[in-house]
């Protein structure tokens, strides 16, 4: 630690921290434009001179360490001189619009003028005029309003490794642009808009429409991925107007990405539905709340009486909030009666939160953001962190730009430079392969672990039988085949076993591309296998964190929306729990089945389930054809859908019940590291709708099984008496450590069951020539089908676009913009097509935000032991149209 | 007219000769580096350097020997030597001579430097106008590589040095060397916030020394012929060698003149360069290039060296010396160097960007007869705001004709200005500012 005085007052700061940090801490405010805790500084706009003692000229604060005795003085009159100066200088070419301009009453510039310039200025000459350029539909640049402090440029590299912007031009001339003569092209992430401290970048989603000072604001969550950013929803009179978030707020830390920064108009999209609706006569009508409530109890009391309660079944989306969640699966096991509960969460989180419970008895990850950006080597498998969970994938930039962590990445996508990030470009070593053959790099890491004598010596000691099991079972895989299934040498994945293993810190993060795709179970516990050998399991800041995709897959898990588990989550069949939760509940629990998503589906297909509620829940529009959810739906004598828009599976609906969306309710999200944080309402409700929590409460009254609560917070209160972990909201996560009586039990006995599938090295199909691999992904623009009714996403994506490899649309005939035609036996679709270089040849990706017609194309296969639908990827061929 | 023995321009002063790497050979070129590779320590160089006095002739005048000493001594990762070749200093074309007419005496110094400071790869950054000086310098580069003067295992010594040439792309900041590294890395060139010096933290963050040509070119004289025969020449302790001023402006014989440094401005003007063009007297002297300050006929007996200009209010700078006769505006002398300064201010920071921009304007105002009198209170005031508070020394250059010829010539704006009020023209409108 260093002591200084900065104006008289003591300070003790720790080496290295820079004068205006240390000033900041000792709530001392020393003007400036440049600077920024996020970025590198950069010492240009020379606004926060100060004086310090013995050193002749004023310094700038915010590139000065500070130093043991330093005495540094920040109001003295050479120092307020210069500040006085500095801002003559800048106001002498700004064209003071302060009346028009969007930053007005929140920008550093007319604070700093109202400190410390008089209200005339000496300036007679003409003042430099940029031509008005247009910049984005999104984003408005008035580059006469800028101050060239470089924070957008910089942002733009250093935190989003974008890079899409930058100075242009000389002196008094400089000007910021993107690089290309057409519009920006870039990740829309706000950050430009966010950190610039003038009104020279402002968002057109909101031009003109606001003083800062009219705004009501609400901190919440963002909906649209698990990271569980925390963002703030600034609304005038009930609309919404802008989100943005505090530098150092929530998980995010000040970041969003173009989901959280522009795409929170689908909220208040026309389609919302005001009020609730009914089939009769085959049409949905519109009708009261007590109508459609009253049809709803009443013919479920009917078929209830007529064919029991294992013929109702219930699904809900992992978008709802905590509180839903539990009022629902209450509802359904109390008010109905049935232990049939699904939700989307089984698309691929209940993968990792499986894996993690088996190897070491969590459901959470054991590490936290934290630890990720402390991590010396991180091991990314299955994900392209971008585009799915864009602010975990800023901890790993920043690990790897900043603290020069090493990165290690298995994916489909090959390093190339575009107009988005791309996280292989950071990698140390990234092993490009087919998506089917991620588990063989796996298996080839865990073989070098093996053969090199990179074996954790304690854990050798401990458990020599699974040391020795799992050596036998790489042993008899050959270096030759894994070399020929991944197309890299055995010394490239020796290198990286060798750079994982030593690593201090090693943390695996492990993403869609694996949990939602064949064998994905199998490979996640494989992977839990690699940082057990490489004893980077167990010990603080090592762990494996599979990303939910979700805003509340992990939420969902834990307040038992999944058919194997209760509230906690407890298995569904433990008594222990069953005893506890009876005994809160004063109620019995149903002793009948869990049944997952399709075995549900199949139930209402054959006629056994009769009544299905979903809440928020779309299987007809999500799963593919094949999966054939809409023949299911059709069969049922009751199907309550509580919706925001009229999706495909709602219009199946007999009663639709018109809910809240997030920024109409309060309660919590959990978000992927398993951070419980509070959901507050930004906006009135929308027409007539109604929290999904308050609309079953209400059913569950007239089904005379009340389960009711005042608000929110008391849905809250009870869910904190059940489920550890849901105390405090809001501050860091406290990361469970790994149970070590479960560790112990795998290690002696739980590897053992699926040991052989899960080290055999399949020998990968054969891919027949002319033939591509579709994958349907997540785009970084979008979420789900939500996002598709947000006016600033569909600025940037507002259809479907087949990505490909510029060398087979070379082949093909085709560049961008053409249509192609993409069929195989299942169906057909026709597309236009974008040239990407960071898909490999053999690879095309499209978006699953617009996928209705190539859900056609998709098979549907199962995993066997967690009963995930793995839908996400077809054999195709692509034809020019 | 005393004459002096020509040190940097014997060779090219000889008859006939081309520049080629056989004429320099045949001067006795490259005997230094043979003398110096593998039979004399690194560090006993940078001593020999350190001895000879030899200071910078890019514009600083910092001790070369010093400056190389400061590279971190058990650093093993690799070191960069930059060869600053991007003379834009208005008023100053040695270096250009020294490219062109004999290159290989500067490659000589780079070997040597390269040697003594144990890096292994070296950059010429040329000003992207010598396009001669690029072709005549990649012809010599080949030469040298093929002699085996440069390359791998020199000489058969085992060491490594090599040498691309890069060529700049126009801007006068790029001169500032952190703004040259900027550069050369393929960034934007912008001054670097200083420390880290390039010394620990220059080229791709590695230990770095960026020297002038002219500097470099001296390197093999000191290694022939002994570091005390340099360090006798000039005006020692402080200022040794010789100094190439660059003579221009309103003089007979303006051009080239190497001579010793400490001879006095009325000896370079009146013996060396010719005197006056025209049998006008001399008005002002700019003794170091546009960055220096103005010096009137008063200043003529003061010695050209590093500390007789800097105690008259002045610098040695670059060597560029501008000469003009009586009946120069010195208004407009102080405008044109603004517009080259408001032209060339690279934009990073707030008081400079701004500031040349402001300067330039009313300056132009002044020059058109529509100034006021409050106008040279600004003047004084933003150049005072300028002075100190940026990044590089750009800043505080940008000022220099400014406040000198206001110290010294106030009067000339003054009539200016009462012109303009006598006939009413204090319009202040201006046509918008040409960028």
């Amino acid at each position: 630690m260093v002591k200084l005085t900065i104006d008289g007052v003591p300070i003790t700061a720790p080496k290295g921290t820079l004068v205006i940090e240390a000033a900041r801490q000792a709530g001392i405010m020393i003007p400036h434009f440049c600077y920024h805790p996020k970025l590198k500084w950069d010492a240009n706009c020379r606004m926060c001179l100060v004086e310090i003692e013995r050193v002749p000229k004023l310094q700038t604060s915010c590139s000065t360490p500070v130093a043991e005795g330093m005495v540094v003085r920040t109001a003295t009159t050479a120092v307020t001189q210069a500040h006085k100066s500095v801002l003559e200088f800048i106001l002498a070419n700004h064209p003071l619009d302060c009346p028009v301009c969007d930053q007005g009453g929140r920008c550093d510039l007319q604070d700093f003028s109202h400190e410390y310039t008089p209200t005339t200025s000496r300036f007679i000459e003409v003042k430099r005029i940029f031509p008005k350029e247009y910049f984005s539909a999104l984003i408005e640049t008035q580059m006469n309003r800028c101050v060239q402090c470089l924070r957008c440029v910089r942002y733009c590299d250093e935190v989003m490794d974008v890079k899409a912007l930058a100075p242009a031009g000389r002196g008094t001339m400089t000007e910021i642009k993107h690089f290309t003569h057409h519009e920006l092209d870039c990740e829309f992430c706000g950050g430009c808009v966010q950190i610039c401290p003038v009104g020279a970048i402002t968002s057109r989603l909101s031009m003109y429409e606001y003083r800062p000072w009219m705004l009501k604001r609400a901190d919440t969550i963002c909906t649209y991925c698990g990271d569980g950013c925390q963002i703030t929803i600034q609304t005038k009179e009930n609309k919404l107007i802008e989100v943005n978030t505090a530098h150092g707020a929530g998980r995010n830390n000040g970041d969003l990405c173009a989901r959280g920064f522009f795409g929170y108009h689908a909220s208040t999209h026309p389609d919302r539905l005001q009020h609730p609706l009914v089939r009769r006569n085959g049409e949905l009508v519109q009708a009261t709340w007590e109508e459609a409530l009253g049809f709803v109890a009443e013919t479920c009391i009917r078929l209830k009486m007529e064919h029991g309660a294992e013929a109702f079944a219930g699904l809900i989306a992992s978008r709802c909030t905590n509180e839903d969640l539990y009022v629902f699966q209450k509802f359904m096991r109390l008010a109905i009666g049935t232990n049939r509960i699904d939700s989307s969460a089984r698309y691929g989180q209940i993968n990792g939160v499986r894996a993690l419970r088996r190897v070491q008895g969590t459901h959470r990850w054991a590490v936290t953001f934290e630890d990720i950006v402390a991590a010396d080597a991180l091991l990314l498998v299955g994900t392209n962190i971008t585009e799915t969970n864009p602010i975990t994938g800023l901890k790993v930039k920043e690990a790897v730009k900043k603290r020069t962590a090493t990165l290690l990445t298995v994916d489909a996508l090959v390093p190339a430079v575009g107009t988005i990030s791309n996280i292989a470009n950071l990698a140390a070593h990234h092993f490009p392969v087919h998506p089917d053959r991620f588990g063989h790099v796996v298996l080839g890491l865990i073989k070098a672990v093996v053969e090199d004598g990179l074996v954790d010596q304690a854990l050798a000691h401990r458990a020599p039988a699974y040391v020795q099991a799992i050596g036998d079972a790489v042993q008899a895989l050959s270096w030759p085949a894994l070399e020929s299934a991944t197309g890299t040498t055995s010394g490239a994945l020796r290198e990286a076993a060798r750079i994982f293993a030593r690593a201090a810190r090693g943390v695996v993060l492990v993403g869609q591309g694996v949990l939602r795709s064949p064998g994905g179970y199998g490979l996640t516990t494989n992977l839990l296998d690699l940082l057990l050998l490489t004893g980077q399991h167990g010990r603080p800041g090592c762990g494996l964190a599979p990303l939910a995709e979700e805003n509340n897959d992990q939420g969902a898990v834990e307040m038992g929306t999944v058919a194997e588990y209760l509230p906690g989550p407890c298995d569904l069949n433990d008594p222990t729990a069953r005893e506890r939760i009876a005994g809160l509940w004063k109620e019995e629990l149903p002793k009948g089945p869990g049944r997952t998503l399709t075995e549900t589906l199949e139930e209402a297909r054959t006629g056994k389930v009769k009544a299905m509620f979903v809440v928020g829940e779309n299987p007809v529009g999500s799963l593919p054809h094949a999966a054939r959810a809409k023949d299911a739906l059709a069969q049922l004598e009751l199907l309550v859908c509580q919706e925001l828009f009229l999706t495909e599976t709602a219009a199946l609906a007999h009663v639709v019940l018109p809910a809240c969306s997030y920024a109409e309710k309060d309660g919590s999200f959990t978000n992927t590291e398993g951070l419980v944080q509070p959901v507050r309402r930004a906006i009135e409700p929308i027409g007539e709708s109604r929290p999904d929590w308050e609309i079953l409460s209400a059913l569950s009254v007239l089904m005379g099984y009340p389960i009711e609560y005042g608000d929110a917070k008391e849905i809250l209160k009870e869910i904190r008496s059940l489920i550890p972990g849901y105390g405090l909201l809001g501050a860091g996560p406290n990361p469970p450590r790994p149970d070590e009586a479960v560790v112990s039990r795998y290690l002696r006995e739980g590897y053992a069951e699926d040991l052989a599938n899960r080290y055999a090295a399949t020998q990968p199909t054969e891919k027949r020539t002319g033939h591509f691999t579709l994958l349907v992904t997540q785009s970084l623009f979008h979420s789900g089908k939500f996002s598709t009714r947000s006016t600033g996403l569909l600025e940037i994506q507002n259809t479907g676009v087949l990505g490909l490899n510029p060398a087979d649309a070379a082949r093909l005939g085709v560049t961008d913009g053409d249509r192609v035609r993409v069929s195989n036996t299942l169906g057909e679709l026709t597309a236009p097509i974008k040239l990407l270089e960071r898909i490999p040849e053999g690879l095309a990706v499209f978006p699953e935000h617009f996928d209705e017609e190539a859900r056609r194309l998709l098979g549907v296969s199962t995993d066997p032991q967690t009963r995930v639908p793995y839908c996400k990827s077809a054999q195709v061929v692509i034809e020019k149209l | 007219m005393p004459s002096y023995e020509p040190i940097l321009t014997k060779n090219m002063l000889t008859p006939g000769y081309t520049g080629s790497l056989v004429d320099y050979e045949r001067a006795g070129g490259y005997q230094a580096l043979r003398k110096v590779l593998g039979k004399i320590a690194p560090d006993d160089v940078t001593a020999m350097v350190i001895k000879s006095g030899l200071r910078g002739r890019g514009g600083a005048g910092f001790p070369t020997g010093v400056k190389w000493g400061f590279l971190p001594k058990d650093y093993t990762g690799p070191r960069y030597l930059c060869c600053n070749a991007d003379e834009s200093e208005p008023g100053t074309f040695k270096d250009r001579q020294l490219i062109e007419r004999d290159p290989h005496q500067m490659l000589e110094g780079m070997a040597i430097t390269c040697y003594a400071i144990g890096a292994e790869t070296a950059y010429i950054y040329i000003r992207g106008e010598f396009v001669l000086g690029a072709k005549i310098l990649e012809k010599a580069l080949a030469e040298a590589r093929a002699a085996g003067y440069i390359g791998r295992n020199i000489l058969g010594t085992g060491i490594n040095i090599e040498m691309w040439l890069h060529r700049g792309a126009g801007a006068y900041i790029c001169g500032e060397e952190t703004a040259l590294l900027e550069s050369l890395e393929g960034k934007r060139g912008l001054p670097r916030v200083k420390p880290p010096f390039p010394a620990t933290h220059g080229l791709y963050n590695k230990p770095t020394v960026v020297n002038n040509v002219e500097t470099l070119a001296n390197l093999p004289y000191i290694v022939n012929r002994g570091p005390e025969w340099f360090a006798s020449i000039g005006s020692p302790p402080k200022s040794t060698g010789t100094r190439i001023f660059c003579v221009s402006g309103h003089v007979k014989r303006p051009g080239n003149y190497e001579v010793p440094m400490g001879i006095t401005c009325r000896e370079l003007i009146f013996e060396h360069a010719g005197g006056m063009r025209s049998d006008k007297p001399l008005k002002a002297i700019i003794p170091g290039g546009a960055s220096a300050a103005f010096f009137t006929d008063q200043h003529l007996d003061v010695k050209l060296d590093f500390e007789s200009v800097a105690q008259a209010g002045s610098m040695l700078g670059s060597g560029g010396v501008t000469i003009m006769e009586e009946g120069t505006s010195m208004v407009w002398a102080a405008l044109r160097l603004m517009e080259f300064f408001y032209h060339e201010s690279c934009g990073k920071c707030t008081p400079c960007r701004e500031g040349t921009s402001w300067l330039v304007q009313t300056m132009r105002r002044i020059w058109t007869r529509r100034g006021r009198l409050e106008d040279l209170e600004t003047l004084t005031d933003l150049c005072q705001n300028i002075a100190g508070r940026t990044v590089c020394a750009f800043g505080d250059a940008a000022i220099a004709p400014i406040t000198s010829t206001l110290k010294h010539w106030r009067h000339e704006y003054e009539e200016l200005i009462r012109t303009a009020e006598a006939a009413g023209s204090a319009e202040l409108v201006m046509p918008a500012t040409r960028h």
